[in-house]
This record gives structure tokens, C-alpha cells and sequence, in this order.
């Protein structure tokens, strides 16, 4: 057996050594390595082998075919792609393409803000879109016939209901259902009846922030705004809190960060001025502790609030806000 | 609020640069939005004197003119028939803009240049009042009335060398819409206090009450009600700098009366009213309440129905003005005026503002009443009015104020803890230290007692009325940036808010299923808020019938948005939303938003092509099924199991093919294609599906429980039946299962065949069972046996048969 094994593998190597083109190389694979071909023959007389050379004779058949397999292959990488009978694979065909997905700006600038209260210790809590004026005002220290609600146009579902014209009253709502200590962040949709434009909407989105316990200092609120901010805009930026006025915070602030777009030399996003302004806050106001039946004596607290689509705007450089609720998958696909 | 520059300093030098002052203004809370230099849009303008004209060489219509601006003589080519020798006209010289060009459509500003104009060079341009955007008239140059000096500044002789303030006005602080108001807050930066200009009255004889009497019958509202008299003025206008302030200050000077009235007004903050006397009838004054139904002309010649409850001035028999909002037309100052009534009250700040509000009218006046205009400024700025009016009108100005005091204010003084400021600041502040800090504001702070301060509040403060009022005050003179900052301020952990939904992980699941999130208005046409059975929640007061009812569905809105991705090139789509729908429910007792429900949903719409065109791929259009594989997707990414939790079943819907979605028994929402009738009304014309399921329902946390991999293997055999065309596919599958033992692990229907190789009426169903046992590997007889049972049990339910078996 081992003397046809070698005769066969001397003849199938010069063969294969002597090929030229494919067509040959295809004849050559189907003379030795098809299913009836030579090697094929000898594995077949294998079984009439006595059993004592079986082991050694069959050990080289399959090295036989391993190195006819190697050297046919071998050949075939060689000559390439100039035959036409197999066909060659392109590897700089394009891939295929999945269906893509992808979160809405807003949601995902949302999603980034809940995230890092929630690092930092926040529950997130919830309210109704369509309020009580009570929640949205009275509780929150706008008497009535004041002007400070005209800060705020409302949309008036009924004479005492309106949609939410911020999420403020979600803390009233916190507050009436738990006790101190309060840590929390209220996500939601809010609506103001105000012209729509480039820069202002009809409905948009507030993150409101509730903290509330023994001794909570306007220090504290500022720590961790800024621990906010250095995390949301990264810590180089430059920030000043600068008095305000809401009626549901006292003393308050605006928070203002240096206009990242332009650096603080003055641009369009930051009319000039080299500030954006990004955040609302201040300590809870007394008034609002009493309409909760809180003791203002036995806690502090602090507040706050910003847009989300004035965040979004400023983060992705939108500069008209009406594209965040047109939901164009050309600009969906940016995000 | 606009502050002129010019106007603070008449009540104390202010030495700060004008944009340092803006910026360290609004570290006090006083926001200026905007620091104009007034003259600036004429710098390189100055006045001219023509000295000679001659006649251009080359052009008829041309003048070549010789002009002193003051050291130096600018030959200027002229093209106005009306300039001439002797006058003092506005000169631009080279490197100045004018304002607007008078031969551009537009008017677009041009900047000036030395030049020539047919042959002859021009060093400059005298200028038109339209050139100069001063007026409208183009016709000819602008002459300039009075002496002033060639080479003077333009801007100089307007009245232009100032700089002024738009400042943003919080709500709290109505002291801050006056120059001395804004003077008094400079205070806190110079430590020097402004003060008011003393008022020097030249009073005749005759006392006031003789000519006019006030009575006061709305006493909840009127506080106190102030006149003075001037009878026998000569009306004509106020002197140029007061019309210049006024007009800087953006308001538009009227006569001298008027304009004094209005300039008392942004001196102090209080406002004023004249009358004419002539007009009052009885020369009486009635304060007292509307009546209903009456119709009034304010001055501005509108027609108002006077809101119930309105506080009016009157004279003996008729209305005269709306108390601190308008006057009437019908008692105005006017050419002919000769005696004149000085108006200063102090009106109830919520009684202005539900009249205002109701009028839909806010004026001045309104602003400043409904926010709290200082009670002790009544007498000063009648006074002040009263003697300006004398000196720029002449007349008499009688003795002494008709004055009814109803309810006089009580001097406020609010006791302040130390220890409290401290406290909620974070500070060390002595006491020492904040008695300064407040002084600085003119409040007066004394010691009473160990930890507390007795602060007199002054009259124009009405927003300080509480000890939190007066730390904010020490707040904001120590600098809210002075404050340190606490690292982390203190963790506590409080109890986690049960939110309504899992939403977080809904959004990310749709997202890997390859879906983009969509948000759109809740707001919507009441058309598309319609809904069976539903009665939607509308708005009372929207800004337009498109936006007047709020969502019943989140279906609508992906429609619209599909509508514009396929009008814009996107015609395949695969969108969600999550949000919520709103409903009227029966009202509720306990509280006014009972009867109003909420409801959190997810909708997704399906449309166009599955994928893109490209290679290798054979693209197919969506149906119905890739949205119900979607749904089911969707709840095998949130970890439940779809077959235990979906149920269908036929209902009238969106469309004839529409499914009612039942997740764990309960009814969640519904899946189908959208009708052409509906399609047609977003304007699209191609088939689009749509599911819109509670996702609240749908949040059914599902704690894991790990299963053991199995030990033996399974084992698939497949089976199809041919079936009348009408068995549905879900009865076949129910057959199976029923028929199959605890041995088969899962069935699915991988074949649908209808065609020639079949009897008409006919459907082939192929199904893959999988079978498995926990503990064995399964003998072939024992596949043969548990397969057998299946077909003769679905055989006999369906009345189908085993194809090719």
C-alpha cells in the first residue's frame, strides 16, 4: 500500500507543480481529490490492508490528501482570479446595512441630566401634565392678581385647570406625599401660551430638582449645581450665580455659564454677551413650606429648573428649536 | 425699563463706566439686557456751517459747496436744491455710516468716503432728515434750528450724548422702573445715597379745594387720592432737554403738561395724570367702582366695556379715566387746556391688575400700580409735577393738594435672626456686617435683643415683608459669589418615586429594535383628537385652532410625521413615540383635575421598504406582521414571554385589518394598518401600519429566574397541513399544542403556501415542533409517537391533513 502511496503522491505533485491555468487545476482536483478520484480509490482499498498496517497506511492517506488539498488550494490562490469557472469573492463589496435606530435629542440630553442627579443621590418623581392652579401657582408663592404670573402665560384647560406651565408643581406634589428629607429631579413636558419661534415653543420640556431637610444651605445648593454643571459641561467652564426673582424661591438665581460656543468673546448664541444663562434656582421659599404644611423653622430646601430644549439647542448648536418636534429623519439621523 | 446715563447722575455722580455698571447691576439682580451709546450711530457727523455755493462744472443739478466743520473747510458736492450759503446743516465726514441711503430700495446704511463726483471732490455729505433716519423728509438737507458751534458732535445737538439701559425688570421690584429707583441701587455699589430734588412751589392764594373737591367712595381700593390745580397755563411744548429725555428714554414727548406727567413718572416711578379742568363737570372728583356695561373712551380713542368692579375716576356725573391704567378721552389735556388737575393716588396693586388684565391693557401706569408704586412718593411727585408744570406753563398754581388719605401705610419694620442669615447663607457674617449691607439699600437696621435686628423697611420697598425678603436683600450685597460652594452637600437617600413607567428601558428596546424615537406636540387640531368613545380635553385659550385640543392618541402625530419624511425623500420609516394622551373623565369631587385622565402610551409606525436598497438582499415591503413581530420584539427585550402574554383578536379599528392587543388578559391597545380614508387625510399614499399600546401595562417588571441548560438534545420535525383557506393559523397552532405532550418544548409556523400545487380554497401551513425531554435522549420511536398524536389531533380539530405524509 505505502509504495502506491507514494507513486500516487510523486504523480500528483508534478502534476500540480506543472499546472497552468484552471481548467487544468479543476481537472487535476477531480482526478486525485474528488469523491472518485485517486486518493479516493486508495482509501477504499484501505479496508483490504491486513489490520497490523491499517494504522500506518491510513495515517498516510490522509497526509496524502491533506498536502494534495494544500497544494491544490496553493495553486488556486496563485492563478487568481483569471479563471471564470469559480467564482472569486469581492471583498470591497459594500456591507450590508441594519436598521438604525436612535434615541431623540431630547430624550438623550434629558437621559444624560437624570443621569448624573441620580449619581448624585436624586429620586426621579413624576406629575400630571394637566395641573390644578393651586399646584401651579397658589402652593408655589404666586398670589393671586399678581404679575409674576404673567411670567408664565398659561393655557387654561378650566377656570382652576391649566397644563402645567412648569414643574415646579410636581414639588408640591413630592412634598403633600412624603416627608423629609426630599432628593429629587421632575422630568416632564410643560406648555406656555407664548408665540412660537426659532427660540420659544408652545410646549417643552423642564428637569425641576427638589432637595429638602434639616439645614440645607444656599452653599449646598451651590455645590451641587456646580458639581452639575462641571459634569454636564465638563469643569473648565467659568459660572456666576446672579440674584432673580421667582416667587417660589427666595433668596434665587440664575446660573450662568461661559458661552462655550464662542468662548466668552460674544456670538449669536450668547447675543453677544459671552453668558449663557442655564439655570433657574434658589432656596425654598417659606410660603411654599407652609402650603405643604411643612415648618420652614425646622427645614431648608433648595430649587431648581432648566429647559431642555434650550440645553439641547446650546449642546448640539440647534439654532431653531421648532427642528426638535419636526422629526426629520435627516435630522433625527444626526443624533 | 430704559435708564439714561445722564438722567442718574442728576441725583448723584455715577463713576462707573456705563458697561462695568450694566454688568455689576446685574450681580445685584437688576438684569440690563442691553448697553446703547446713544450718539454712536453719528459719530463722524457734526454740525456744518455752508459758507459758500457754487454752481458744479459738469452737473446742472450738483452744488459744490464750501462748508467750516469747525478748524477745517470740507469741500462737499451737493445734490439739494435747498442748501445755501449761512446755513448750519448735519455734516457726514469721511469714515461715517448714513443711517440710510436714500438711493438704496432698502435703505441699507452706506459708509462715507472721500470721492469724486464728476470731476470735482467731495470730502463729505450734508444730509437729509430721512438720510439721517431722523424723519421722512428726502426732499432736501436737514437745517439745523439754534446757534450751535461748527464742529459740534450731531449726536450733541439731538440731544444724543448719553448712553442708556434696557433693563429687565424682575416682577418683585416696581422701585427699579424709575431713575431714581435705579439711582438708589447704584447706592449699593458707591455707598453714596441719591437724592430727590428739593421742589420749590410758588402757590397763590387760592387754595385748591375751592375749585376742586374729591371724594373717595371706592376706599378698599383707593388708598389716597392726591389733585393739585394750575389754572391759566399756556399749553405749547416742553423745553428740548425734557423732550430729549423722553424721547431717549423711549417715549414720545407730547405737550409740556403730558410730557411733565411723564417725566415725573420715570424720575420717581409714580405715576401720573392731568385733566383738564374745563372738562371736569362739577369740578368734582368721584372715585368709586364701575358700573357694569358701560362703555368708556380711553385717550388712546378706543371703546372699552368697563370690567365689573373697575376703579374709575369721575367727575360729577360721568367716568374720566381708568384709575391707574388710562385716561379718558373725554377729559384730556389738550391746545386749548388753560387750567390744568394734577392726579396722584395710590391705587390697590390687585384691583389695577384684574382691571388691566381684563381690559387686556397694560400701560406705564398699570405696570408700575399693579406692582406696587411707592406710597410714600404720592405727595412728591404731585408736588414735582405740579411745579414744573408751572414753570414751563406759566398760570396759577393754587394753594395746597386736594388730598384724601384712605388708608394710610404703616411704616414697615421686619425683625431678621442673625443666626438665621447665616445659616440658610452659609455665611459668618457679624451683625456689624450686615447692618452695613443693608444700610447700603436704605434700610435702617437696629439692635433689639440677642439674635435679632429690627429693620425699617423704606416706603418704595414694598417687596421686603419678611425676614427670608431681607436675607435675600444681604444675599445679594455680599455677592451671591462669594458663597462658598458645600462638595456634595450632604447625601440622604429618600424614598424612590414610583414612576409611572419603565421608560428608559421601553425607549432602549425600540431603539435596538431598530426604531428612531419621534417626539411631537401634545397639543393638536380637535380633529385629530377625535376619537370613538373618547372625549378629548380641549384648551381654552389657544393660539390656534390647530393647537386648541390636547392628544387622545399618539397615532395622529406619527402620521404627521411620516406625511413629512415621505414628503421630504424618507418614505421608509420605522418610528416610535412615547408619551402621554389625555381624556375627559367624569369630574371629580375631591379636586379639579379628577376629572381629566392621563395616560401613558407607546406607538410605533411602520412604512416603506424593510430595508434599504442594496446588494444581495431582495427588499420586501413592511405588513402587518413585521409591527406584530415588532410588539412582540419589543416584549421579549423587556424579558416577557410573548406567547404567554399577547393575545389578539379581530376588531374594528384603524382599518378592516386591525387587531385588539390583550397583554395578560387586560385589553392594552391596538395593531393594524391604517385606513386609505385616513392615510389620504395626512396626504400619504402608501400603506403604513401602526401599533398604540398602555405602556404603563406593559411595565411589568419581571424578576429573572435563572433555567438550567438542558442535558439531552432536542430534536425538530417538521409538519405541514393543507387546510381550508379560512382556518386561521392561531387554531392550528392551539391544536398542536393541545396535542402535543410535556415533550414539545416550542411550534412554529415557518411555511404559508397558496397556489397552483393546490386545490382551490386550499393553504398549506408548515409548522417546526421542537421536541425535547428533560432527562433522556428521545428514541425515535418516541418522536415518531408524540408527532403521530399531533396529526391526528390537529386532523381531527381542523379538519386538515398531513401533506405529503
Amino acid at each position: 500500500m505505502l509504495p502506491r502511496i507514494d507513486e500516487l503522491r510523486r504523480e500528483a505533485e508534478t502534476a500540480l507543480a506543472a499546472c497552468r491555468d484552471r481548467t487544468s487545476l479543476d481537472e487535476l482536483k477531480v482526478r486525485y481529490l474528488a469523491r472518485k478520484g485517486a486518493v479516493a480509490a486508495l482509501f477504499e482499498q484501505l479496508k483490504s490492508v491486513p489490520d497490523a498496517d491499517k494504522p500506518a497506511a491510513g495515517k498516510a492517506l490522509n497526509d496524502l490528501r491533506r498536502t494534495l488539498q494544500e497544494l491544490a488550494a496553493r495553486k488556486e490562490a496563485e492563478l487568481g482570479g483569471a479563471g471564470a469557472s469559480t467564482p472569486v469573492l469581492d471583498l470591497t463589496l459594500p456591507g450590508r446595512q441594519t436598521p438604525r435606530g436612535g434615541i431623540h435629542p431630547l430624550t438623550r440630553t434629558l437621559q444624560e441630566i437624570v443621569r448624573i442627579f441620580t449619581r448624585m443621590g436624586f429620586a426621579v418623581a413624576d406629575g400630571p401634565e394637566i395641573e390644578d392652579d393651586w399646584h401651579n401657582f397658589g402652593a408655589l408663592n404666586f398670589p393671586p392678581d399678581h404679575p409674576a404670573r404673567d411670567m408664565q402665560d398659561t393655557f387654561f384647560i378650566a377656570d382652576d385647570v391649566l397644563l402645567r406651565t412648569h414643574t415646579s408643581p410636581v414639588q408640591i406634589r413630592v412634598m403633600e406625599n412624603s416627608r423629609p428629607p426630599i432628593r429629587a429631579i421632575m422630568p416632564g413636558k410643560v406648555y406656555r401660551n407664548e408665540a412660537v419661534s426659532a427660540r420659544s415653543l408652545v410646549m417643552f420640556h423642564q428637569v425641576e430638582g427638589l432637595v429638602v431637610d434639616r439645614n440645607v444651605t444656599f452653599a449646598d445648593l451651590k455645590g451641587t449645581l456646580v458639581g452639575f454643571i462641571r459634569e454636564f459641561y465638563g469643569s473648565g467652564l467659568k459660572y456666576k450665580f446672579r440674584p432673580t426673582f421667582f416667587p417660589f424661591t427666595e433668596p434665587s438665581a440664575d446660573i450662568y455659564i461661559t458661552c462655550f460656543i464662542c468662548g466668552g468673546k460674544g456670538c449669536r448664541m450668547c447675543k453677544q454677551g459671552g453668558w449663557l444663562e442655564i439655570l433657574g434656582c434658589g432656596m425654598v421659599d417659606p410660603n411654599v413650606f407652609r402650603s405643604v404644611g411643612y415648618d420652614p423653622e425646622k427645614v431648608t430646601g433648595y430649587a431648581f429648573g432648566m429647559g431642555i430644549e434650550r440645553i439641547a439647542g446650546l449642546k448640539y448648536g440647534i439654532d431653531d428649536l421648532r427642528l426638535l418636534y419636526e422629526n426629520d429623519v435627516r435630522f433625527l439621523d444626526q443624533f | 425699563m430704559r435708564i439714561l446715563h445722564s438722567w442718574l447722575e442728576d441725583y448723584g455722580k455715577v463713576p462707573i463706566p456705563p458697561e462695568e455698571l450694566g454688568e455689576r447691576l446685574g450681580m445685584l439682580g437688576l438684569e440690563t439686557e442691553h448697553v446703547e451709546r446713544l450718539g454712536e450711530r453719528y459719530r463722524g457727523f457734526v454740525v456744518g456751517k455752508v459758507l459758500e455755493v457754487a454752481r458744479h462744472p459738469r452737473a446742472d443739478r450738483l452744488s459744490v459747496t464750501r462748508v467750516d466743520v469747525g478748524g477745517e473747510t470740507l469741500q462737499i458736492v451737493c445734490g439739494a436744491p435747498n442748501v445755501a450759503a449761512g446755513q448750519l446743516v448735519p455734516v457726514g465726514t469721511a469714515g461715517a455710516v448714513v443711517p440710510r441711503s436714500g438711493h438704496d430700495p432698502d435703505g441699507a446704511p452706506f459708509t462715507l468716503t472721500r470721492t469724486a463726483i464728476r470731476g470735482v471732490e467731495s470730502h463729505g455729505m450734508i444730509c437729509s432728515e430721512a438720510e439721517l433716519d431722523l424723519g421722512k423728509d428726502a426732499d432736501g438737507i436737514m437745517v439745523l434750528q439754534g446757534t450751535p458751534k461748527p464742529g459740534t458732535p450731531l449726536a450733541e445737538v439731538l440731544g444724543l450724548d448719553d448712553t442708556a439701559y434696557d433693563l429687565e425688570i424682575t416682577p418683585n421690584r416696581p422701585d427699579w422702573m424709575s431713575h431714581i429707583g435705579v439711582a438708589r441701587e447704584i447706592a449699593v455699589l458707591t455707598g453714596r445715597h441719591p437724592r430727590l430734588p428739593r421742589v420749590r412751589l410758588r402757590e397763590s392764594r387760592t387754595p385748591a379745594a375751592r375749585v376742586l373737591r374729591v371724594a373717595v367712595q371706592d376706599r378698599k381700593n383707593c388708598n389716597r387720592f392726591a389733585a393739585r390745580v394750575v389754572r391759566g397755563v399756556r399749553m405749547g411744548p416742553s423745553p428740548e432737554w425734557m423732550q430729549n429725555r423722553l424721547r431717549n428714554a423711549g417715549l414720545r414727548p407730547r405737550n409740556a403738561v403730558v410730557d411733565v406727567t411723564n417725566y415725573v413718572m420715570l424720575e420717581c416711578g409714580h405715576p401720573l395724570h392731568a385733566f383738564d379742568l374745563a372738562l371736569l363737570r362739577g369740578g368734582r372728583i368721584v372715585v368709586r367702582a364701575a358700573r357694569g356695561g358701560t362703555v368708556f373712551t380711553t385717550l388712546d380713542g378706543k371703546q372699552r366695556p368697563l370690567p365689573e368692579g373697575a376703579v374709575m375716576v369721575c367727575d360729577a356725573e360721568r367716568e374720566v379715566s381708568i384709575a391707574g391704567v388710562m385716561g379718558g378721552a373725554n377729559s384730556e389735556i389738550s391746545d386749548t387746556t388753560t387750567d390744568v388737575v394734577l392726579e396722584s393716588a395710590h391705587w390697590n396693586p390687585g384691583s389695577i391688575r384684574r382691571t388691566a388684565r381684563a381690559l387686556g391693557l397694560s400701560t406705564d401706569a398699570s405696570q408700575r400700580f399693579e406692582r406696587g408704586a411707592d406710597p410714600g412718593m404720592v405727595r412728591w411727585a404731585l408736588d414735582r409735577a405740579a411745579a414744573l408744570v408751572a414753570e414751563f406753563c406759566g398760570g396759577e398754581l393754587l394753594k395746597g393738594a386736594v388730598d384724601v388719605v384712605a388708608a394710610r401705610p404703616k411704616p414697615a419694620s421686619v425683625a431678621v435672626r442673625p443666626s438665621r442669615v447665616n445659616g440658610l447663607l452659609a455665611t459668618a457674617l457679624t451683625t456689624a456686617e450686615m447692618r452695613r449691607m443693608l444700610g447700603l439699600l436704605g434700610i435702617r437696621a437696629a439692635g433689639g435683643g440677642k439674635d435679632r435686628l429690627v429693620c425699617r423697611i423704606p416706603s418704595h420697598r414694598v417687596d421686603l415683608q419678611r425676614e427670608v425678603d431681607l436675607i435675600e436683600e444681604v444675599a445679594r450685597v455680599y455677592g451671591y459669589d462669594r458663597i462658598g460652594e458645600t462638595a456634595g452637600a450632604q447625601v440622604t437617600f429618600s424614598h424612590p418615586y414610583e414612576s409611572p413607567s419603565d421608560l428608559p428601558r421601553v425607549r432602549e428596546a425600540m431603539v435596538g429594535l431598530g426604531c428612531r424615537e419621534a417626539v411631537t406636540n401634545s397639543m393638536v387640531e380637535p380633529a385629530r383628537a377625535a376619537l370613538p368613545g373618547v372625549e378629548p380635553v380641549s384648551v381654552l385659550n389657544p393660539q390656534n385652532r390647530e393647537l386648541s385640543a390636547l392628544r387622545t392618541s399618539l397615532v395622529p402625530g406619527l402620521l404627521e410625521v411620516a406625511a413629512r419624511n415621505i414628503n421630504h425623500g424618507s418614505p421608509d420609516l420605522r418610528i416610535f413615540e412615547v408619551g402621554r394622551v389625555f381624556r375627559r373623565d367624569s369630574p371629580g369631587r375631591a379636586n379639579p383635575i379628577q376629572g381629566y385622565r392621563e395616560e401613558e402610551r407607546l406607538s410605533a409606525l411602520l412604512t416603506g421598504f424593510t430595508s434599504p436598497r442594496q446588494w444581495g438582499v431582495e427588499r420586501r415591503r413592511f405588513d402587518l406582521f413585521d409591527l406584530k413581530g415588532l410588539l412582540e420584539g419589543l416584549a421579549a427585550r423587556i424579558g416577557l414571554d410573548k406567547t404567554s402574554a399577547f393575545s389578539y383578536s379581530p376588531m374594528r379599528g384603524l382599518s378592516g385589518a386591525t387587531l385588539a392587543v390583550d397583554f395578560l388578559g387586560a385589553s392594552i391597545g391596538q395593531l393594524g394598518s391604517v385606513s386609505d380614508e385616513t392615510l389620504k387625510s395626512f396626504g400619504i399614499d402608501q400603506p403604513v401600519f401602526v401599533f398604540d399600546v398602555n405602556l404603563a401595562a406593559l411595565a411589568v417588571r419581571k424578576e429573572i429566574a435563572y433555567r438550567p441548560l438542558p442535558r439531552y438534545p432536542a430534536v425538530s420535525r417538521d409538519v405541514a397541513f393543507v387546510l381550508d383557506a379560512s382556518t386561521p393559523a392561531s387554531a392550528v397552532e392551539a391544536a398542536i399544542r393541545k396535542w402535543g405532550g410535556e415533550l414539545l418544548r416550542s411550534v412554529d409556523l415557518f411555511d404559508l403556501y397558496e397556489g397552483e400545487r393546490l386545490p382551490p380554497g386550499k393553504k398549506s401551513l408548515a409548522f417546526a415542533l421542537t421536541l425535547r425531554a428533560d432527562d433522556r435522549t428521545l428514541t425515535e420511536a418516541e418522536i415518531e409517537a408524540e408527532v403521530g398524536r399531533v396529526v391526528r389531533g390537529v386532523e381531527g380539530e381542523t379538519g386538515g391533513v398531513l401533506r405529503g405524509g
